[in-house]
């Protein structure tokens, strides 16, 4: 881990010193004022942004360390930067509380965009080392003549809406040197720590997972779960994104859910989860294993990046892409299917997911992950080659290998793809598949289904059967209500649209 | 709050843009604007003489197919830019929406969008917006709070059968707006009463009608911008004028 320390503030710089508190501010400061653009003309300095080196970090240091209310200025402060140019800047906040550590860092270090706008005459944009600051001309006329001031103002609001902060202490830098060198050798080492950190968190590091209900205003039974290895089907939200929004807005669309017991490891199934699926989607969704395909999986509002198909032919699981216009190998295409499975229901034999989910280690580890996947489109198979075990990378077929059942069977049988010969999952050991009986085809697979499903000898959901999907006989895709009419009709025809 | 927000629509080819462009010009002398060009072919930055090389749709796809790979923060990403394609022109600044969704969920993507839009529009005293007919940045409430439609006729029935629609859209939409009416292109008084005529029957405030001027024709012709067809002092010109005055008159009515 990156050391957290104070950084040091160099001996031939200028420094300015204030501390205690400030509650005389010469600009008002009110979340009214986010948003405000200060245009060229009307700007005093800009600090960082585009031309300028700079950036935000927020440390968490040991209560002892932290001197609170204290700012440090380095370099030249706001009234003697040149007007009308842009400025090196960096903005450095120590932090400390008997709750606080690193893990809270970016989530305090976030609100300084919210705070820093929230005072009258300052724009903040951006985040990190891509931040941008602009005062305005008039903010200096009222009186904003120090970044002592901005950085109280700012430390103000920080412990009053995250009182688990209890002391903090600011750096704020405008000295070139100090503000590079800090940035590179400071800096850039705990937001790459941070970044690593996405990538390594699991589904047991954690307390909480999140939800998302933004899909109900089309799909009103659903509810996404979000966790460590399972960010959203649309792609758009990860565990970290859902707990910044909740920390931010608790009663907006992203909920903190508790985890409750672990029921089922592999398949990733918690107590919390479910009594939480079942309050929200009211009732239909009584049970969801967040790593499962065939068992209780996750519903689908519709906004999936990729949809997963089984095919009980080969027992294995195919993958299709939004994008990809042609029909898999069971013959249909992603829209037929994505038709079948959006909504908010668990369709048990699809399943919706984000491109990302290929990345999680725990990538439907319940039915044999990877070893389980059979046929995806190339474009989709490159996009996701990295996270493919190596041995499984030539297994897994394209279009460019089958476009058929029958094609499929045979580049399967001719690459000795596992679910030939029984899928051995790799999470646990288990082999969950007897594969391919050919003698006595379709006995055997009603008994593989039978095994796999032993933890749970009933299963209350639909299995949606390949054949109720066939093209030509769709399922009706629109429910008809009418009351209350008369209706005279003379003539009817349906005909099949060519 | 954003203190007056117009959306000026209308059948294609009616004069929009150009209505747009003159009330951006005479408004902005009045306070801080914020033009929106809201329509998806349309050339809003053209008529005054600027061109725009980011949309804010460009943006949105960005952020649409590469959003889980963006650090830290996604919506303090997205907002930053956002403020990077809003172009600060002499009196007032211009945003260009672009090119219309692509294919897939934009739940989350809208979602976020609408919350930097709100709070960015809120600090203009006049918000103008060029629209299509179809209003879809109003039917996805990316753009919320519209208070003054002024949708732009020429004397062809068409046009005001769009009027009716846009009305009809408006109730759908659940849109709490004042409706006006210009008439454009407007070649005698028979056509002119024609419009009034059905802005009286139809719910629409008639603020007055544009001739239609040769100067106009000639300046577009000539690549030049509504800030030369303003000095040409042109009787489009000098009618218009009248129309904001109106426009003022009719607001200061509608705010008391
Ligand atoms: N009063 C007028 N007299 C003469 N020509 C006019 C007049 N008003 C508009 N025009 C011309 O009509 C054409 C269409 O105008 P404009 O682009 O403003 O319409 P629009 O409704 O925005 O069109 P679109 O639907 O394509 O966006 C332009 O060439 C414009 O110069
Ligand atoms: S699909 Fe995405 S935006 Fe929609 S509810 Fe799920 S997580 Fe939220
Ligand atoms: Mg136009």
């Amino acid at each position: 881990m990156a050391e957290r320390k104070k950084v040091e503030i160099p001996e031939n710089v200028k420094v300015k010193v204030s501390e205690g508190e400030e509650y005389d501010f010469p600009v008002d400061i009110s979340p009214m004022h986010e948003g405000e653009r200060i245009r060229k003309g009307e700007m005093y300095v800009e600090l960082a942004g585009p031309k300028q080196p700079g950036f935000e970090l927020v440390m968490a240091l040991p209560e002892d360390q932290v001197e609170d209310m204290k700012v440090t200025i380095v370099g030249k402060d706001l009234d003697e930067l040149e007007e009308g140019k842009a400025h090196p800047f960096a903005m450095i906040y120590y932090v400390a509380g008997e709750k606080i550590d690193t893990d809270l860092e970016p989530i305090i270090e976030r609100r300084n965009h919210d705070f820093q706008n929230y005072i009258e005459g300052v724009m903040h944009l951006n985040q990190r080392y891509d931040v941008w600051i602009r005062v305005g001309k008039k903010a200096v006329e009222k009186g904003l003549k120090s970044l002592a001031t901005i950085a109280k103002a700012v430390m103000l609001l920080f412990k009053n809406e995250m009182p688990f902060i209890e002391k903090i202490e600011a750096v704020y830098a405008t000295d070139r040197e100090f503000v590079e060198k800090t940035l590179k050798e400071v800096a850039m080492p705990i937001y790459e720590e941070r970044d690593a950190r996405v990538e390594s968190l699991h589904d047991e590091d954690v307390e909480e997972f999140y939800s998302c209900t933004l899909c109900q205003s089309f799909a009103p039974s659903d509810v996404c779960i979000i966790s460590p290895d399972r960010p959203s089907l649309c792609g758009a939200i990860t565990w970290f994104d859902g707990r910044a929004a909740a920390r931010v807005d608790p009663e907006g669309p992203n909920k903190a859910v508790p985890k409750g017991e672990i029921i089922d490891p592999i398949g990733g199934e918690y107590s919390g989860v479910n009594e939480f699926a079942k309050n929200e989607s009211g009732g239909v969704t009584e049970r969801i294993k967040l790593h499962s395909f065939l068992e209780y999986p996750h519903p689908s509002c519709g906004c999936f990046e990729v949809i997963g198909f089984y095919m009980p032919e080969v027992d294995g699981i195919g993958w299709i892409h939004r994008g990809y216009p042609e029909p898999a190998p069971n013959g249909l295409t992603f829209s037929t299917m994505a038709g079948q499975t959006g909504g908010g229901k668990q369709v048990v034999g699809f399943l919706g997911i984000g491109i990302s989910y290929f990345r999680s280690k725990k990538f439907i580890q319940a039915d044999g992950g990877w070893y389980r996947v059979v046929w995806m489109p190339k474009e989709l198979k490159q996009k996701v080659l990295q996270y493919i075990p190596e041995d499984m990378r030539d297994k897994i077929a394209t279009e460019e290998d089958a476009k058929t059942m029958e094609e499929l069977k045979e580049f399967l049988k001719r690459v000795d793809h596992p679910v030939v010969k029984g899928v051995v999952r790799p999470v646990d050991g288990k082999k969950i598949t007897e594969g391919w009986l050919e003698e006595k085809e379709e006995e055997t697979e009603e008994e593989v289904e039978e095994e796999k499903v032993e933890q749970q000898p009933t299963q209350p959901m639909e299995f949606m059967q390949l054949s109720q999907l066939q093209p030509q006989s769709l399922q009706p895709v629109i429910k008809l209500t009418i009351k209350n009419a008369t209706i005279k009709i003379d003539k009817i025809i349906v005909k099949k649209k060519e | 709050m954003i203190a007056i927000l117009i959306a000026v629509t209308g059948k294609g080819g009616t004069g929009k843009t150009l209505v747009s462009a003159m009330l951006v010009l005479h408004l902005c002398k009045k306070g801080s604007l914020l033009a929106v060009d809201a329509d998806p072919d349309s050339n809003l930055p053209e008529a005054f003489g600027v061109e725009v090389e980011r949309t804010l749709g460009d943006i949105r796809e960005i952020f649409q197919s590469s959003r889980d790979e963006i650090k830290g923060d996604k919506e303090i990403w997205f907002e930053a830019k956002i403020f990077e394609v809003v172009k600060e022109l002499d009196n007032f600044d211009l945003l260009v929406m672009g090119r219309p969704e692509g294919e897939g969920c934009y739940c989350y993507t809208n979602n976020i969008l609408r919350a930097i839009l709100k709070k960015f529009m809120r600090h203009y005293d006049f918000v103008v917006v060029d629209c299509e007919a179809g209003l879809e940045h109003f039917s996805r409430k990316t753009i919320a709070g519209v208070n003054y439609l002024i949708v732009v006729s020429d004397t062809s029935r068409k046009g005001l059968r769009t009027a009716e629609r846009i009305s009809e859209l408006m109730e759908e939409l659940n849109i709490n707006a004042r409706k006006g009416l210009i008439g454009n292109k407007v070649i005698d008084k028979r056509s002119e009463n024609l419009i009034r005529e059905f802005a009286e029957n139809s719910g629409f405030k008639f603020l007055g009608s544009l001739p239609y001027d040769e100067k106009v024709v000639e300046c577009e012709m000539m690549g030049k911008s509504v800030v030369d067809l303003m000095k040409t002092n042109c009787s489009f010109v000098r009618e218009f004028e009248k129309i904001v005055k109106n426009l003022e008159s009719w607001v200061v009515l509608c705010q008391s």
